[in-house]
């Protein structure tokens, strides 16, 4: 359904996008990550047509986004990041206004309105102003706006950025029910929203293509490269005991009193079974050295250390938490 | 061009939902009501004035009033079309929208010219006073209003293509009125120039002043449709392509 290819986008002299290529089939949940900055917003305002590319092609459903700019946007539903609308219309206003511009026929566009309005969520207030609802509220007007039409593929820029918690689980819920029916491709900087909601996962940064693939091996490559091991009692006693396990690169206690978190990180040439069996030896250590363990949890790996490990670069492992 | 009804209908909204529209129009007849009242109430007392002068010819011609109406008026109407838009980023899904530059530039050039119209509408009740206590010729004022529509026409379009051009109210404005400004200035100097003179035959080209006089006295000039055709015409195209361009920026 999309197909770019050696997409680069210039602002000037700085290169937001460089050599991008990737393709989505149709059906298909795609999470489009990478940190602030890295060009997901500015390959997706290709993408909607937004912007036009300063090299390479982009095709939706088959139409150019240069030569065919007016079919490739008929395919395209587009949410802009931070959803910007107009405050002065009511909600049911701005999506009439919205289904008219995109060319749903008269007669079904009550229908498709009520519609996007239910999948969204926002018929409870259909007949407030946009300017005086919450920020939950109005990225759902955007959503109802990104699929009233009913296009095939469904671009969201960061659709859960200034959500509370509860919202974030509900946007997610919709976004997943959006693959239903639709393409759909999202942006985001957090790894677990990816995980959550997209099938596939596109790594972008800096402007370019790191990795992609099923969101499984994203998954595995965040695999946990450190254990918390919450301990009752002597905490230097157990922190020297931890430092004597062969495999173990820092152990870095945190809290006052007796019970103390120590978070354990490992070498990081260690392989996945290694690191198994040093996890093994750390509680049998601790136990041994005659201080209780309350809890042991492995630690995730985190976005930049996800980045980190793809493009070498150490420094982001140092400020990752 | 299917999308120029939604977006025109969408700007007149915009328009009339805020109160800068209805401030606007309000202090537009107040001045102008007082502008009438001030002319009649001069020519009732003056019986012997002669005959080429009329109420109707003194209201549109021969007056800086009106460009001072527009000069305080125009600015304001075309200054957040597509500045608003761009400092709010809603252009960004109106762009992403299967619509023409043409379309979006033409239905809100349409929305402020009906606006400008709908300003002007109460004024022909002062034709109607006129009629009621003597004899109007209807001719002069079609010719008269013909006139307003031309100098309203070029000066939207004027104002619609600096807010094309720039991301701030506030300039879009300021850039408005400078250019207005300067086509009144040169409009002036058809007074101070020599005749005969090409700076004469410029100045005498482009003023509104010696346009109005002849609107208001019934003469519909080619020279002038061409001109007021000229000053709507190429802003629109300019900011068609500014629209265009921002796809490239």
């Amino acid at each position: 359904m999309i197909s770019v290819s050696h997409l680069t986008r210039r602002y000037g002299s700085q290169v937001a996008v460089d050599d991008v290529s990737f393709e989505i089939g149709k059906g298909e949940v795609v999470g489009f990550l990478g940190p602030n900055g890295a060009g997901k917003s500015t390959t997706l305002r290709v993408l909607a047509g937004f912007l036009a590319p300063t090299a390479g092609t982009v095709a939706i459903a088959g139409h150019d986004v240069v030569d065919d700019s007016f079919e490739a946007r008929r395919c395209v539903g587009y949410m802009p990041e931070s959803v910007p609308l107009y405050p002065e219309m009511r909600v049911i206003e701005y999506l009439r206004f919205r289904a008219e511009l995109k060319r749903v026929p008269r007669a079904r566009r009550a229908l498709w309105i009520d519609d996007a309005m239910n999948k969204a969520g926002v018929v409870a207030v259909a007949h407030k102003r946009i300017g005086h609802l919450s920020k939950g509220y109005r990225q759902r007007v955007g959503l109802a706006d990104a699929i009233v039409a009913r296009p095939p593929i469904v671009i969201l820029d960061e659709p859960t950025a200034g959500l509370d918690p509860n919202q974030i689980r509900e946007a997610r819920a919709l976004v997943r029910e959006l693959g239903r029916e639709h393409t759909v491709l999202l942006s985001t900087h957090i790894l677990s929203e990816v995980e959550a909601c997209a099938t596939r996962v596109l790594l972008i940064h800096q402007g370019k293509l790191l990795a992609q693939g099923p969101t499984e091996d994203i998954r595995a490559m965040r695999a946990s490269t450190a254990i918390d091991v919450v301990v009752h009692g002597d905490a230097d006693a157990a922190k020297a005991a931890l430092e004597g396990v062969p495999g173990v690169a820092t152990v870095a206690p945190t809290g006052v009193g007796d019970v103390v978190r120590l978070r354990v990180r490992f070498d990081k040439k260690l392989a996945d079974a290694e690191r198994a069996s040093a996890t093994e030896k750390c509680v049998a250590t601790v136990v041994a050295s005659g201080v209780g363990v309350r809890e042991v949890r492995p630690v995730g790996g985190s976005l930049e250390e996800v980045f980190a490990s793809l493009t070498g670069d150490e420094h982001a492992t140092a400020g990752a938490s | 061009m299917r999308s120029f009804w939604p977006i025109f209908k969408r700007e007149l909204f915009a328009f009339f939902v805020t109160p800068l529209a209805w401030v606007l129009i309000a202090v537009f007849l107040v001045v102008q009501g007082m502008h009438f009242f001030l002319l009649v109430d001069h020519f009732a007392r003056s019986p012997d004035l002669s005959g080429d002068e009329t109420p109707m010819s003194a209201f549109f011609g021969n007056t800086v009033l009106l460009y001072l109406v527009l000069f305080v008026l125009v600015p304001p109407m075309t200054m957040r079309l597509f500045a608003e838009e761009r400092r709010s980023g809603t252009v960004e899904s109106l762009m992403t929208a299967p619509v023409s530059s043409a379309a979006v530039v033409l239905a809100k050039y349409a929305a402020a010219l009906t606006t400008y119209v709908a300003m002007w509408l109460p004024t022909g009740l002062y034709l109607v006073i006129l009629q009621r206590t003597g004899a109007l010729d209807w001719h002069t004022a079609a010719s008269a209003y013909t006139g307003i529509l031309l100098v309203g026409a070029g000066y939207l379009s004027l104002g619609l293509c600096a807010s094309a051009l720039t991301r701030s109210q506030f300039l879009a404005m300021v850039w408005t009125a400078l250019i207005l400004l300067v086509l009144f200035i040169l409009g002036v100097g058809e007074f101070v120039t020599r005749e005969g003179t090409t700076m004469h035959e410029v100045c005498g080209y482009v003023s509104v002043w010696a346009h109005m006089n002849d609107f208001a006295s019934g003469i519909v000039d080619s020279r002038r449709l061409v001109f007021y055709g000229t000053l709507t015409v190429l802003p629109l195209f300019v900011a068609t392509r500014a629209v265009d361009a921002w796809r490239w920026s």
